[in-house]
């Protein structure tokens, strides 16, 4: 499979990609920014997600529910969300609204348009959000919220990407502007049009409505590196409704696009791949340690920085967490011993080149194309590589058995992980009733 | 601030070109000699198919062995076969590049799968083995309930689960409608002859659809379910009548006390129609422009304005005998009363005032358009076709939506809002800590407590 891609970068150095296919009269626009949870500045934590809000809340010529009622009364479904490294804004409509979204999401490119009154409505809005999320669920935020700040020492890597109410609090108009312009400028994005446009009108059109915004200077980086970690870390979060004890266990992940990264891809594959995956096997199918197993590398292509490969189980209170932890251990270790089969890596890479096909398809709430959308803007933002779609998968599709073995050995370390434990507030309470 | 006067729209706004019409895909529709209903459409977007084999009953038809039972009996096909064990099932279905799941609604079970496009006919097959030679081993059958026992625990510590939970009882009472789960010992009362009668009666032929949408050839596609499902035999079975649920009469609420719980969930919801009904598209579109589009009243109310919740939204939900109308908040604790007041103060604005005709032409192009992303991949397809089908809806009936659609009118709207968003006797659910709330939701109605396992306590 062969996706069709048109790009160009226009003076003010936004980056445009174009792919084009006229089989559903849909358009699909994205716009990703080069900035994410982990440069947020300090003091200011969930400010990234907040600001994505705030991006909703009016610009220069769409005033507060334009955005919206201007999506939605097309024809169309919209949202926008934040990642470790991008923050994204996205639109399907019918084609015959291509124009408007482009003019919509080039009007607060351009120029953010907020008040006080916006900012505390949002602030509200994202506190309600992160309890919904958070606060009043169980096994809330485990473990991508937990596992951080055990993990990492780097701040921009390890501190609560949803924000400490005290920051939210704290996050001023002043904070918005500054960030909005330092951030949020065409030289710091990429423009995606995919579905039905051609590529000569989506590049043209691209020109006509981004093509006068000034470009800024280059934004300043957070350098995300980790200093070499010798040790296990380990933490316990409190699990205040839930009633099963859990934990979660993260090894780092070697750099993106290297040989030993398309080798820990299949071995996550071989881990944590559904129910033919090792770690649901042995945990939930054989042992019956588990009630439910899964992880992995979260989207494996959508990140610049340090990442991890996490395994999560929730096990049945008969077992302690050490009795599953020493499950989960020989899983490890029955990897690095004997590696994998050759029927083993065959049925990895097919899973592998199928589920990929997915992604570029992938619906994103109804959205068409959502997940090339997400891979054209990170290889274009991280790589200048758009390209990429058509070629990644050849890297994974040629890693070997050894090379499995040999990443298992390296990466899947004790003195390279972090654990959290997640342990239910009532369930001595439980066990006497 | 203008939730209530829409600002107008910008001068400088781009007009909407002309639409470009939508290309209906090549389709078939075929019944085989044993009674298996066929639908084929072809949508080559990526070389892969999605499908799903529906078997026409759920767990409202097994309710008289247990709640939960058709899903209880879906998990367990996937772990065995005549010819395959469990950990083989698996292992080919990676080998096939596919996804697999089995599970079961009120009225339908299914098995559904996507896969590769040129590794079609062996996953059909393994589709076919599930749904025709199961074997329900008694080690697998033990750790699945053993399994059931755990989420059910933990089902109810889910402010979402509670609320629906209460909601479904509430509104169907003697219906099997009122279970969305089983009790913990329900699941611990399941008995392997049960779900092997459930397999017996229900995964029958003629009792069954199968639905693939994706990139293949639809007359070979045709001609390979032939082979594949060819010599499966059995009947319809006969189902018998439930009894009718009694629709509730006056606003009540039903709180569900959650000791420590930071944020209430509100959820509120009346007998409305189902799919088939001549009312639904209409129904459809009032329910979008009041809570069912982020550009809808309620979400630029109790959100945009007022900043109580993240995610509220209305809903209508169809089930094959009855459907429901809903409406859901999950808001912080100082703001239930008040959230509880735009929620009524929007329904039965809807009721009073004819919608203006700019509004009701915004939430006509939105129902419409959403429509159409819903047809541009290969599962949104599916999910699309699956809905006409599992509704016995006129062949014609994607095609002609968008027109239907577009015919609305304010009077069409008034009259619907009238007749389904039942205020009156809207029973409101309110799952959160009492001591927090309970004096702002006994404004609304009389108020009875429960706790999550649905004791009373009050």
């Amino acid at each position: 499979m062969k996706i069709s891609i048109e790009t160009k970068t226009l003076a003010n150095g936004l980056k445009v990609v174009i792919a084009p296919d006229t089989t559903a009269p849909v358009v699909t626009v994205g716009v990703y920014y080069k900035i994410g949870f982990r440069l947020e500045p300090r003091g200011r934590s969930g400010f990234a997600h907040l600001f994505e809000h705030m991006m909703f809340q009016g610009s220069a010529n769409a005033p507060k529910m334009q955005h919206i009622k201007l999506i939605n009364s097309s024809g169309g479904t919209l949202n926008g969300s934040t990642h470790y490294d991008v923050t994204n804004y996205f639109e399907s409509v019918p084609s015959n609204a291509l124009e408007r979204v482009l003019w919509l999401e080039a009007d607060r490119m351009r120029a953010l348009k907020v008040d006080d009154e916006n900012l505390r409505n949002q602030r509200d809005v994202v506190k309600e959000e992160v309890r919904v999320n958070v606060l009043n669920q169980p096994y809330g935020g485990f473990p991508w919220l937990d596992l951080p700040p055990v993990a990492f020492r780097n701040w921009a890597n390890a501190h609560n990407f949803y924000g400490d109410f005290a920051d939210l609090d704290s996050a001023s108009l002043a904070d918005v502007q500054s960030f909005f312009k330092t951030y949020y400028a065409p030289n710091n994005a990429v423009l995606l049009i995919l579905g039905d446009v051609k590529p000569d009108e989506g590049i043209a059109l691209a020109q006509k409505y981004f093509g006068d915004i000034p470009a800024c200077a280059e934004p300043p980086f957070a350098d995300p590196r980790e200093p070499e970690q010798t040790e296990e870390r380990r933490g316990e979060v409190e699990e205040k409704f839930g009633t099963l004890p859990a934990l979660a266990i993260g090894y780092t992940v070697p750099p993106r696009r290297t040989t030993d990264w398309c080798a820990i891809a299949l071995l996550d594959q071989a881990l944590h791949g559904g129910r033919a995956g090792r770690m649901y096997r042995h945990l939930v199918l054989e042992k019956q340690v588990a009630v439910e197993v899964d992880g992995g590398i979260e989207d494996i292509f959508g990140y610049n920085g340090p990442t991890q490969m996490v395994t999560k189980i929730l096990h049945k209170p008969e077992f302690t967490s050490d009795a599953t932890l020493a499950e989960f251990d020989s899983v490890i270790c029955d990897i690095q011993q004997d590696g994998i089969t050759q029927d083993e890596l065959v049925q990895l890479k097919v899973k592998f080149r199928s589920d990929y096909y997915s992604t570029l398809e992938g619906g994103h709430g109804g959205m068409p194309r959502y997940g090339l959308m997400h891979l054209l803007a990170c290889f274009s933002l991280f790589d200048n590589e758009p390209q990429l779609v058509n070629t990644v998968l050849d890297g994974f599709l040629a890693v070997k058995r050894e090379d499995i073995q040999a990443v298992a050995k390296k990466y899947l370390r004790n003195d390279k992980r972090a654990i959290v434990f997640r342990r239910p507030a009532n369930a001595q309470a439980q066990e006497a009733a | 601030m203008a939730t209530r006067a829409a600002a107008e729209m910008p001068a400088s706004v781009p007009p909407l070109s002309d639409e470009r019409q939508v290309a209906w895909p090549k389709r078939i529709k075929a019944r085989l000699a044993n009674g298996l209903a066929v639908v084929l459409v072809e949508s080559h977007t990526i070389p892969k198919f999605h499908g799903e084999l529906f078997l026409r009953l759920g767990n409202a038809a097994a309710s008289h062995h247990a709640p939960g039972l058709a899903e209880m009996t879906a998990t367990v096909v996937r772990t065995g076969t005549a010819k395959r064990p469990s950990r083989q099932i698996e292992e080919d279905l990676r080998r096939l590049g596919a996804d697999l799941s089995s599970h079961a609604g009120a009225d339908n079970s299914a098995i559904a799968f996507a896969g590769l496009s040129e590794l079609a006919e062996p996953l059909l097959e393994l589709v076919s083995e599930l749904a025709r030679e199961a074997a329900f081993p008694e080690p697998e059958f033990e750790r699945e309930r053993r399994q059931r026992l755990e989420e059910v625990k933990l089902d109810r510590t889910q402010p979402g689960f509670l609320a629906s939970e209460r909601l479904r009882k509430v509104l169907f009472g003697a219906h099997p409608y009122a279970h969305v789960a089983p009790t913990e010992e329900q699941v611990a009362a399941y008995k392997l002859g049960d779900l092997l009668s459930v397999y017996r009666d229900f995964y029958t032929p003629e009792n069954a659809m199968v639905l693939m949408v994706g990139d293949f050839d639809s007359a070979a596609m045709l001609k390979t379910i032939e082979k594949v499902f060819g010599a499966w035999t059995g009947k319809k079975p006969a189902i018998p009548a439930a009894p009718e649920p009694v629709k509730p009469s006056g606003r009540r609420v039903h709180l569900v006390h959650v000791p420590g719980a930071v944020q209430a969930q509100i959820l509120a919801g009346c007998h409305a129609i189902t799919r088939k009904h001549p009312d639904w598209i209409k129904l459809a579109l009032t329910n979008s422009l009041y809570g069912g589009a982020f550009n809808s009243r309620l979400v630029m109310n109790i959100r945009e304005d007022k900043g109580y919740t993240y995610s509220p939204r209305s809903s209508v939900n169809p089930l094959r005998q009855y459907g429901y109308f809903s409406i859901s908040a999950a808001v912080r604790n100082d703001v239930v009363a008040a959230s509880l007041t735009e929620i009524f103060y929007e329904l039965d604005k809807l009721r009073a005032l004819p919608v203006p005709e700019p509004e009701l032409a915004d939430a006509r192009n939105y129902v419409s358009g959403v429509f159409s992303l819903g047809l541009a991949t290969q599962d949104g397809l599916l999910s699309q076709l699956a809905t006409v089908a599992l509704n016995d809806l006129p062949d014609d009936y994607l095609e002609t939506y968008r027109e239907k659609v577009r015919i609305l009118t304010p009077d069409d709207l008034l009259s619907t809002a009238r007749k389904y968003f039942d205020s009156a006797n809207m029973q409101i659910i309110v799952v959160g800590d009492r001591t927090q709330i309970e004096p702002q939701a006994a404004l609304f109605g009389d108020l009875d407590v429960y706790d999550a396992h649905g004791k009373r306590l009050n």
